[in-house]
């Protein structure tokens, strides 16, 4: 009715990690307000990190994410690496890798099974597909546990991993570490490939749009530790630069910051823009089951085959880790020799959910001073926003509850980590008192 | 001599740095020297940082469980016990810390239907009152260890006298 306004709330958006919340408002039958709710609290872990060294740095940013912990050290190891002119040994980087194959065969393999395949099978949670269809959850979790298995045997343990060190590793793993990880990993690839048939079928909506994408691009391997921040409209920038391209934004509705890019636009990470970027990156095998798929372009504008775009990750990340347990070699030491020296150490590396910013500044006692952490879901919260605008017209005259669950899909395309969007520190302090006096 | 099977696999959830979420590892590392080498020879300990759904689908059959995590909403100190569909059933009020990517009621619903239902086992729970990265396990929680590893010896023992059955 003209002249009315209808407000959706989504008070508490399920099946994501964290917790918001999704306000709507309609004014005239058009979007005039889509608002992310972010009202997870503040984490404080960029004020938490202030006065450590760069190891016990390591250690403490794993421990923004129950779910990408390796994400947050690789991001920081890098940093201080680069700053420092450490030269890891191929091993250490090969490793590093290997592990980063183990976060993301166990993040995708949560979100596709877990989070994200009940949409397109019309169940309200796993528990009620698993009901049904019990031997394709089995095989989620198969999957999921044989990257936990690789995190658990570099890192020390499955969650919150404790082994990386700047110059290296606490302990670098035997040579028969990893091949124990093999047949497990043989079976992973397995399902991977199995699971980008079943996601490719899978029906979405036919929601289209032409978003920026950005991610790593590395002319020789598919994009984890290295390479240059790229987007698809030909931006190209060293890792240690991604404040030249993006800044971060406050907003009064949610607690994790927003990103922008240098013309105020919000701007897309993660699975997909890896897959449209990177595709010519891929192993082999992913590649092929990309191919089979013929759904590059969809996974460039359609949302919703971002299930797509993991599996293929699946197929590339378990690919890639019995590539490297077969060539390895464990390194002359654990960890190489290093330096402090004061500066400013940045680094970007692709978690599950897309490009992750760290900067430190490192004072002449070593120790860092400040810190800034850019996670991909604080990135992608505008995106998010920007999508929902578009797409919530075409779900407007649903009742409420459908259009509240087509919503909430939406949303959960994007695998938003909440939790990892919260660790922010924002303070602002007024002198008001003390400009009074004087 | 040939050690028998253990047959109770004790789940103990949290972190030791995160303040009241590291008392269930607290409580076992001073129940366990406590117990019988009969009672020891009968228990598996695993930590699990987070509950996952492996966590339970991996219990064999014949085998039962006894999950150990600090919760929120009940009174810090407090201590609960309680079967695991009813922890299920609970989640809303009675909340696991320990459960990132999933909460409680859906690892252990999922675990059900995979694993073809719940191996016998309980719930023993403590409520926290503070969880900060780094910080101390808070006075009440510290006094509720006493009871904490109390119940998870009656809990032990309630499953060895069903076992016997």
């Amino acid at each position: 009715m003209p002249g009315t306004d209808l407000r959706f709330q989504v008070q508490n958006i399920s099946r994501v990690e964290g917790e918001g919340s999704l306000h709507l408002l309609v004014r005239d039958g058009a979007v005039a307000e889509a608002r992310l709710q972010i009202f997870e609290a503040p984490r404080y872990f960029e004020a938490l990190v202030a006065g450590r060294t760069p190891n016990e740095v390591l250690d403490i940013v794993a421990r923004i994410c129950g779910i990408c912990p390796v994400a947050y050290q690789m991001s920081a190891v890098h940093a201080f690496e680069d700053l420092f002119e450490v030269e890891v040994e191929p091993a250490t980087r090969a490793l590093r890798r290997l592990l980063y194959c183990g976060e993301w065969i166990e993040s995708h393999a949560l979100h596709v099974y877990l989070l994200h395949a009940p949409d397109f099978l019309g169940y309200p949670s796993a528990v009620e597909l698993a009901r049904d269809h019990r031997d394709l959850v089995a095989d989620g979790l198969r999957l999921k546990k044989a990257g936990n298995r690789i995190v658990a045997t570099l890192g020390g343990r499955a969650i919150h991993p404790v082994s990386v060190r700047v110059g290296g590793w606490s302990k670098a793993p035997r040579r028969a570490d990893l091949l124990a990880l093999r047949p497990e990993l043989e079976e992973a690839l397995s399902l991977a490939r199995s699971t980008v048939r079943i996601v490719a079928g899978l029906e979405g909506p036919a929601f289209e749009r032409e978003p920026r994408l950005v991610a790593l691009h590395h002319p020789g391997e598919y994009p984890m530790n290295a390479g240059r921040i790229a987007s698809n409209d030909g931006l190209a920038l060293p890792p240690q630069a991604w404040d030249q391209a993006f800044h971060e934004v406050q907003v009064p509705w949610s607690n994790a910051l927003q990103s922008r890019d240098s013309d105020g636009l919000p701007y897309l990470l993660g699975p997909a823009a890896r897959i449209v970027l990177d595709h010519e990156q891929l192993h082999p095998l992913a590649r092929e089951a990309l191919d089979e798929t013929g759904a590059l372009e969809s996974i460039r504008r359609n949302p919703y085959r971002s299930i797509v775009a993991r599996a293929i990750e699946l197929v590339h990340a378990t690919a890639e880790a019995l590539d490297i347990i077969d060539a390895y070699l464990p390194p002359d030491a654990p960890a190489v020799p290093w330096q402090s020296r004061p500066g400013t150490a940045a680094w970007a590396t692709e978690a599950p959910r897309g490009l992750l910013f760290h900067r430190y500044e490192v004072g002449d006692d070593g120790l860092v001073a400040a810190a800034t952490i850019v996670p991909p879901t604080a990135q992608n919260q505008a995106a998010i926003e920007a999508d929902i605008a578009t797409f919530a017209p075409s779900v407007l005259g649903l009742p409420i509850d459908a259009a509240t669950h087509a919503l909430e899909q939406l949303i959960r395309s994007y695998d938003p980590c909440i939790s990892c969007a919260t660790h922010f520190l924002d303070l602002s302090i007024h002198h008001e008192a003390t400009e009074l006096v004087s | 001599m040939t050690m028998a099977a253990p047959t109770i696999r004790l789940l103990v959830c949290g972190s030791a740095d995160r303040g009241d979420d590291g008392a269930p590892l607290a409580a076992v590392a001073h129940l366990l020297p406590a117990l019988t080498a009969a009672v020891r020879a009968h228990l598996e300990i695993r930590r699990c940082v987070q509950l996952d759904v492996s966590d339970i689908v991996d219990v064999p059959d014949g085998e039962a469980c006894i999950v150990l995590d600090t919760v929120v909403g009940i009174e810090p100190g407090e201590v609960v016990t309680m079967s695991l569909p009813e922890l299920a059933a609970r989640a809303a009020t009675i909340t696991p810390r320990s459960s990132h990517a999933l909460p409680i009621d859906q690892v252990l619903g999922i675990a059900e239907a995979v694993r073809g239902g719940l191996p016998p086992g309980a719930f023993v729970g403590i409520g926290g009152h503070w969880f900060g990265f780094g910080t101390m396990r808070s006075r009440v929680v510290r006094a509720g260890l006493p009871a904490l590893q109390a119940a998870v010896t009656d809990a032990i023992d309630a499953l060895l006298v069903l076992e016997k059955v």
